[in-house]
C-alpha cells in the first residue's frame, strides 16, 4: 500500500485555514472559528468552570478539532501541518477559554508541544495571567520503556483522556483537580500502533518514510515516527498476539479489571480489518479475565493516509465510568 | 574596535534570511530523513517574517531587533523548533536590553545567553544530535577571539565542523529520537541552520571589511 501523493487542496499556504473554515462551516452548532483562527465551542460553558484547551499539529483530522465541543474541550489552537502552535497563539487559546475558574493547557507530549506550552505559560506569566496549569500527557509503550514513562509520546490512547477530563471539567472541580484527574487517566491508559504503509506529507508532496509491500512497522508515533522496529507483517490475530501482551504488562492490566478499548485507524484501515482485528482483541481480553466496559473503533486521530491502527486501553473505576458515560457533544467524538 | 548599532543588526538578520533561503531544499531534504521534512521551509519562512517584521520597528535599540526576530520565530514557525531558535533569539535579546551599540562583548554575552536558554529549553548538551552541536561550539568560538572578523570567521567554522559532526550521533530529543540508530547517519537540520546562520553572519563582516579597506 503507498502513501497518496495528491491530495484534493487548494495550495499549501491556505490547507489549515481552509480545513477549519470548512469543518466551521459544516458543524456550526458546535464550534466556531474565532477571528484570530481558534476553534470555539459554539456556545461557552458557564462561568468559574475549568476551561480546557489544547494545542496541536494538523494533519491528524478529526484531532483535535472535532473534540471541541461540550463536554469536551473549550479551545483548539490547531498549529501548521505537524507542527506545534507557537506561543502567543496558545496564549490566545488561554485567554479564549478562560470562564473564571482557570485554564488546564493539554499537551500530547512531542517536544514541539511541550516548549510551546511552556514559553506559552511564561507569558502568561508576564502578563499576569493567572491561575493557569499544564498537564503533559503520553500513551505509547514503544517509546520508551516502563519506569521512564514520563519519556513517552502522546498517541491515539489519549483519547481516553480527553474525553475523561472533559466531563470532569463540566463539574464544579477547580484546576489543580481537573489536573490531577487528567493525570489519573494518563496513568490507566497505555497504547501501541503498527503500520503497513507510509503516508505523504500535504505541504510537500513527498512520502514521509518507505516501507516494504510486505512489511509492517510496531510502535509508530502519530508523525510516521518509527518506533519498535521492522518485520514481515502478520495476520490480523497474529498482529494483536504480538501487539497486546505488551500492553496489559506495561501498566499491567490483570484479571478482573475493567477497561475501555480503543482501535484507533490511523488513516486508511478499512472498518472490516478494524472488527476482524477487534474479535482477537475481544477474545484475548475475556482469556485474561478483563472485561470491556465500553470500545470504540475508526478514525479519532490520524496520520493522513496511513494504513494502521493503534490499540488502546485505559483502566477505569467507578469515578472514571460515570465520566465516560457522561454526554459528550464534538463533532467526532459524541455521547449521548 | 567598531560596535554594532540596531541598523547594521538589521541587515545581519537579512543575510541570515537570505542565506536559509537559498538553503531551504537542502535543509527540507535533511529533515525528510529525521521528521516530516519541512524544516527549510519552515525556517526560511520564519526568518523572512522575522525580517518583514524588524524593518516595521520604529527606532529600535539593537536588544529590540532580536526580541522582533524572537517573537516571528516563536509564533511564525511554531511546532520544537520555533521555540528553540525563537530562544536563541529572545534570550540573547533579553540579555542586551538598554543598549544602544553592541560591542565584541555584548555580542559574546548575546551568544551565551542564547545557548543557555536553549540548553535550559531543550535539555539538550553536546552529542545529542541538535542545535547545540553547532551552537555551543560556535559560541565558544566567538567568545575566544577578541575582535569581530575573527570571531565571526572562527564561529562559522566551528559551527560548521559541529553540524557535520552529528553525522553518526544517535538523536536524543525531538522526532528523530525515535529513529534511534536509523537516523544515525543523518545530518541534523537544526544544527545545519545553526551553520548558516553564523556564515552569513561572516559574510556580513567580510562585506563590512572589505567595504572599508
Amino acid at each position: 500500500m503507498s502513501a497518496r501523493k495528491h491530495k484534493l487542496i487548494n495550495q499549501p499556504e491556505t490547507i489549515v485555514s481552509d480545513m477549519l473554515a470548512g469543518f466551521c462551516a459544516a458543524y456550526g452548532d458546535i464550534a466556531r472559528l474565532s477571528a484570530d483562527g481558534l476553534v470555539l465551542r459554539a456556545q461557552p460553558k458557564a462561568a468559574g468552570k475549568v476551561g480546557l484547551v489544547i494545542g496541536n499539529g494538523s494533519g491528524h483530522e478529526p484531532a483535535m478539532i472535532g473534540w471541541v465541543g461540550e463536554g469536551l474541550f473549550d479551545v483548539n489552537i490547531a498549529g501548521e501541518i505537524f507542527t506545534a502552535p507557537g506561543p502567543e497563539r496558545i496564549v490566545q487559546g488561554i485567554k479564549a477559554a478562560d470562564r473564571g475558574g482557570g485554564v488546564l493547557v493539554c499537551v500530547s507530549h512531542h517536544a514541539g508541544d511541550l516548549l510551546n506550552a511552556e514559553l506559552a505559560l511564561e507569558l502568561c506569566e508576564l502578563e499576569g495571567i493567572a491561575n493557569v496549569d499544564m498537564v503533559v500527557l503520553y500513551d505509547d509503550i514503544s517509546s520508551a520503556p516502563k519506569g521512564r514513562e514520563p519519556e513517552r509520546r502522546g498517541t491515539a490512547g489519549l483519547f481516553f483522556v480527553w474525553k475523561l477530563l472533559g466531563a470532569f471539567c463540566e463539574g464544579d472541580g477547580d484546576l489543580a483537580a481537573a489536573k490531577a484527574l487528567a493525570e489519573k487517566a494518563r496513568d490507566n491508559t497505555r497504547s501501541l500502533a503498527m503500520s503497513l504503509s507510509s503516508c505523504a506529507s500535504p505541504v510537500t508532496g513527498e512520502v514521509m518514510f518507505e516501507i516494504a509491500e510486505d512489511e509492517m512497522e510496531i510502535g509508530m508515533g502519530l508523525h510516521g515516527e518509527m518506533g519498535m522496529g521492522r518485520q514481515k507483517a502478520l495476520n490480523a490475530s497474529e498482529t494483536i498476539d504480538l501487539m497486546l501482551p505488551p500492553i496489559l504488562e506495561d501498566l499491567p492490566f490483570q484479571a478482573g479489571d475493567e477497561a475501555l478499548v480503543l482501535l484507533n485507524d490511523s488513516g486508511s484501515m478499512t472498518l472490516m480489518e478494524l472488527f476482524i482485528l477487534y474479535k482477537r482483541v475481544a477474545e484475548k481480553l475475556a482469556a485474561a479475565g478483563i472485561s470491556v466496559y465500553k470500545s470504540w473503533i475508526g478514525p479519532y486521530a490520524t496520520t493522513q493516509e496511513m494504513a494502521g491502527f493503534a490499540l488502546s486501553l485505559c483502566r477505569v473505576d467507578e469515578q472514571l465510568k460515570t465520566l465516560w458515560d457522561a454526554p459528550a457533544n464534538g463533532a467526532y467524538m459524541k455521547q449521548i | 574596535m567598531r560596535d554594532i548599532g540596531a541598523d547594521e543588526l538589521r541587515a545581519m538578520l537579512e543575510m541570515v534570511a537570505a542565506r536559509i533561503a537559498e538553503h531551504r531544499d537542502i535543509l527540507n531534504r535533511l529533515d525528510a530523513a529525521l521528521g516530516d521534512g519541512d524544516h527549510g521551509s519552515s525556517i526560511s519562512g520564519a526568518f523572512d517574517l522575522a525580517v518583514a517584521q524588524v524593518a516595521r520597528l520604529p527606532d529600535p535599540e539593537p536588544s529590540d531587533i532580536w526580541l522582533g526576530a524572537a517573537r516571528a520565530l516563536m509564533n511564525g514557525m511554531g511546532g520544537a523548533s520555533g521555540a528553540l531558535f525563537g530562544t536563541l533569539f529572545l534570550k540573547g535579546g533579553a540579555a542586551l536590553r538598554g543598549k544602544a551599540r553592541l560591542s565584541k562583548g555584548d555580542f559574546d554575552t548575546l551568544w551565551n545567553a542564547g545557548l543557555a536558554g536553549v540548553k535550559a529549553r531543550g535539555k539538550a548538551a553536546i552529542g545529542d544530535k541538535t542545535m547545540v552541536d553547532a551552537l555551543e561550539p560556535a559560541a565558544q568560538a566567538f567568545a575566544a577571539c577578541d575582535n569581530f572578523e575573527g570571531a565571526w570567521r572562527a564561529a562559522a567554522a566551528a559551527a560548521r565542523t559541529g553540524a557535520q559532526s552529528t553525522r553518526g550521533l544517535v538523536a536524543r530529543h525531538g522526532r528523530a529520537k525515535y529513529l534511534g540508530a536509523r537516523g544515525k547517519d543523518h545530518q541534523d537540520p537544526g544544527a545545519t541552520t545553526i551553520a548558516l546562520i553564523f556564515e552569513a553572519l561572516d559574510s556580513y563582516e567580510r562585506g563590512m571589511t572589505n567595504g572599508k579597506t
